[in-house]
């Protein structure tokens, strides 16, 4: 499985079912889910020490967001212990619920970051640029350089803290740090400078036929437009359908305006995305499960993925239908990674 | 055909032209060498053959270019780049992509050419840079040699007339500088390229240039072939100038080229194998470091002596920096550190780096103050010691740097920017100096200033630890060489058997003089040389 079409399907899809559940125990199963995958992803890139790192990120997420949640939500029947009311913030009962609620958000939080990682890494910067229209090459071409550029200013900021501690310099306190944005600053700025010449010694943006940028930008206001006015509509309680024939028209333009800017890029690509049986196969299951979880979600089908410890502690409810839809991150360990 | 009439430039900051007048020409097919101290105005004379100069530099230019019939001030970067390819001084920092044959198809994407066509073309610049078995690897994956290939790959992607190169071997070892080269003269041969290499570092390049630009620094601009140029500049390789202090004639411009020469029996001096251990100020014994579950130095022993500068070569990847890095404690290792009998484990930083100076690769990292003295004074409050207006000023004497004082770091030339780092981290006088790729990026007038410096430390005492990849550099200062080779030490003692014995880092006297012993012109005993 690597066609980026399918790795996208498979993020949005995980990411409706992790902004949509509260409940600790389908949480686990995707963060569980999670880590066998990236991990999988992670020796096929020869990333080292990935699942101790997340592990230790997980962790820390979650105890620092029960604490955090424990110290200052004061709410719930299951009471820890209490401080006195005038300590400032802090001050009242400690709940079991607060804690769990905190933990639960800590579970979101990390669940967030883990699909994005595992996104990353199954997919080169490249792929997923190009995932962008060819009208904002540009733009492209800007997140590619950003995205390469990032481990690159990690490793110079690395650099001149070793270089500022042995000039004496402890790094301890923060006015310490001021010492680095000056090379840090200049050298990035350098190495940009290096870098548009280079790409302007490569013919980048050499021969583009620019569309008409008056018609480009009307279509870009009717987009807005169409959007704005079919929001405002259903806010006044106006019918339904004149919105979604709304944003239906603005959709339209949208795209025809990016396929006439597109097209006048002349940009082409070294690859194109392979899709193999077993990416169709991975495509359809994860398209039919996205559906089945928004239908799950619109109907609101209780599948047990609302969850909240308040007033009083209790356990979650966990259902078929819940359980079966949050293997969905899972889904791409039953298809090989082949290169 | 490349031509250049009455070509002057000056950039907007500056005052003073940095090319007046110049007038060249250059044949198709052929490979010219461009050379000249730093500031002279190589990088910009070369640009100005793309456009990149002044269309992306600005500044005023007079004169007339050019190339192939085309005018790269008219025409600008982006439509001379069918006809010119640039490859940049540091390859890692232009590129886009993290994935080898996407960097190589960056420039054929833009020109939207059709996917088979340009599938075809990398293949084929895969195929001449011996790069088809590295095209899926992440370019941060693979060594500075092969990121030099992949530059060079993604400039010929496009086919053009003309290859320029800035200074492409300035970060190799020898081996990888050698290599990459009979890479560059093979592409011209195949492809009937034109080829502009600017570099400081003749002695690789020589043998296989037809013509020889050099830039002194104001004056004249001397152009030709390389044995009719060479007799005019002052800076030349230990080849040519063996060659001049033997009276050849013609200059001999390569090892082969050489003539057969007797040497009568010459009586090889006995070096000591190092400094006693009682000398030793810095002492490592089984040393070990691991980065990313990889092996880098292991059961590694050296000592540093007072009043000497080993010199630590090896090729890229050996694990130089890493053992320098280790000896100040920037990188976790096992092993045993002493300083002057004292365990490194039990030190702080601090009290290290206040006998302990280490200059890294890149000495601007260094470099944040508004003023060179600046810099200076915030390295003497780092070590909580008195500002003292005059030592600060004896100390940037000695760098050469008196009436710099007042200047920011940062615009400063190479050279003087490395010796302003240099004096940074030597104001608190340390014992022992680290110093890693010194001598990257200069020219051999800074060279020069460097080794005065190196050997006035050597006087004071000092133990002096230097990484180099510049052999003949590391010849003329060495009182010790330890040859690293996968983080393991494959030679340390005196120098003659170093640069005499192991191929990767014979010097060239060394090779026109095996068995002698000698390593330097200067070893050169004219008289017990025969049959010239």
């Amino acid at each position: 499985m690597t066609v980026s079409a399918t790795w996208v399907a498979w993020l949005v899809a995980s990411l409706i079912l992790l902004l949509s559940t509260r409940n600790p125990i389908y949480l686990f199963v995707i963060i569980i889910l999670l880590f066998i995958l990236g991990a999988r992803q992670a020796r096929r890139k020869g990333r080292h020490g990935w699942v101790h790192q997340n592990l230790r990120f997980t962790g820390t997420m979650l105890i620092l967001s029960a604490l955090i949640n424990t110290l200052f939500t004061h709410t719930g029947q299951t009471e820890l212990f209490v401080l006195p009311d005038e300590w400032l913030l802090i001050g009242g009962p400690f709940t079991l619920e607060s804690l769990l609620y905190g933990a639960v958000n800590g579970l979101v939080i990390s669940a967030l970051y883990l699909l994005f990682d595992v996104f990353n890494l199954s997919l080169s910067i490249k792929q997923i640029t190009r995932l962008i229209p060819h009208a904002f090459r540009p733009l492209t071409v800007m997140t590619t350089v950003s995205l390469t550029f990032f481990p690159a200013i990690q490793e110079r900021t690395r650099h001149i803290r070793e270089a500022q501690m042995i000039r004496g310099n402890p790094m301890e306190k923060i006015s310490d740090w001021l010492p680095i944005l000056a090379p840090l600053l200049v050298g990035s700025l350098e190495d940009a400078l290096l870098l548009s010449e280079s790409m302007t010694a490569r013919g980048f943006h050499a021969r583009n036929d620019q569309p008409d940028n008056r018609l480009v930008l009307v279509g870009l206001i009717l987009v807005v437009f169409a959007a704005f006015s079919g929001w405002l509509l259903r806010l006044f309680a106006y019918p339904t359908w004149i919105s979604i024939l709304l944003y239906s028209l603005g959709a339209v333009v949208l795209v025809v305006v990016l396929a006439t800017a597109g097209k006048a890029q002349h940009v082409t690509s070294l690859h194109q995305d392979d899709w193999r049986r077993q990416d169709e196969l991975a495509f359809t299951l994860l398209m039919a499960a996205g559906l089945g979880l928004i239908v799950t979600l619109v109907t609101k089908l209780d599948a047990g993925f609302s969850y909240t410890p308040f007033p009083r502690l209790d356990l979650p409810e966990v259902t078929l239908i819940g359980l079966c839809l949050s293997l969905i991150p899972g889904i791409p360990l039953l298809f090989k990674h082949h290169d | 055909m490349i031509e250049i009439n009455g070509l002057t430039f000056k950039y907007p900051t500056q005052a003073m032209p940095v090319l007046q007048n110049v007038h060249l020409a250059v044949e198709p097919g052929t490979l010219t060498l461009v050379t000249g101290p730093s500031g002279s105005g190589k990088s910009t004379l070369l640009r100005c053959l793309n456009g990149l100069v002044p269309h992306f530099s600005g500044g005023e230019i007079s004169g007339t270019i050019s190339v192939y019939g085309k005018d790269p001030v008219s025409a600008g970067p982006a439509e001379m780049s069918d006809l010119v390819s640039f490859v940049f001084q540091e390859p890692e920092a232009q590129f886009v992509y993290d994935i080898v044959e996407d960097e190589i198809a960056f420039a054929l994407e833009n020109r939207g050419m059709p996917r088979e066509v340009m599938a075809a073309r990398v293949d084929e610049v895969c195929g001449h840079l011996n790069l088809t078995s590295l095209r899926k690897r992440p370019i941060t994956e693979i060594s500075g040699g092969e990121m030099q290939r992949v530059a060079i790959a993604s400039a010929l992607a496009t086919q053009p007339k003309v290859l320029i190169l800035d200074e492409p071997t300035s970060q190799l070892d020898p081996a990888g500088a050698a290599e990459l080269l009979q890479y560059v003269v093979a592409l011209k041969q195949q492809l009937g390229l034109t080829v502009l290499i600017a570099e400081h570092r003749l002695d690789r390049l020589l043998p296989f240039a037809d013509q020889l630009i050099f830039l002194p620094d104001g004056g004249q601009v001397l152009q030709g072939v390389p044995r009719a140029i060479l007799p005019k500049m002052t800076q030349v390789p230990p080849i040519v100038r063996v060659g001049k202090q033997l009276g050849l004639d013609p200059l001999a411009l390569s090892v082969e080229e050489f003539p057969a020469i007797h040497v009568d029996s010459v009586q090889n001096e006995d070096q000591p194998d190092g400094p006693p251990d009682e000398q030793s100020l810095l002492k490592i014994q089984s040393l070990n470091a691991n980065l990313a579950g990889q092996v880098i130095l292991d059961e590694l022993d050296l000592s540093l002596a007072r009043g000497q500068v080993t010199v630590l070569i090896g090729p890229n990847g050996a694990g130089k920096t890493t053992l320098l890095r280790a000896i100040m404690g920037l990188t976790s290792s096992e092993g045993e550190r002493r300083l002057d009998g004292y365990d490194m484990d039990t030190l702080t930083l601090s009290e290290v780096i206040s006998r302990v100076a280490y200059l890294p690769q890149n000495p601007a990292d260094l470099l944040f103050a508004d003023s060179v003295e600046e810099e200076l004074r915030l390295t003497l409050s780092n070590h909580n010691r008195q500002f003292d207006s005059d030592l600060i000023h004896q100390h940037l004497a000695r760098f050469g740097l008196a009436d710099k004082a007042a200047r920011y770091p940062r615009d400063l030339s190479v050279g003087e920017r490395q010796r302003t780092a240099l004096a940074a981290i030597t104001v608190q006088n340390p014992d022992i100096i680290l110093l890693d790729e010194p001598t990257r990026g200069l020219d051999y007038a800074n060279k020069r200033a460097l080794a005065a410096i190196l050997n006035d430390w050597r006087r004071q005492d000092k133990a002096i630890l230097v990484t180099t990849q510049d052999v003949e550099f590391a010849a003329q200062l060495a009182d010790r060489v330890i040859l690293l080779d996968a983080g393991r030490v494959q030679f340390q003692g005196a120098p003659a058997p170093a640069f005499t014995q192991f191929p990767a880092f014979r010097t060239q006297t060394a090779q026109l003089f095996p068995n002698t012993g000698w390593y330097l012109p200067r070893d050169v005993r004219v008289d017990r040389i025969s049959n010239v």
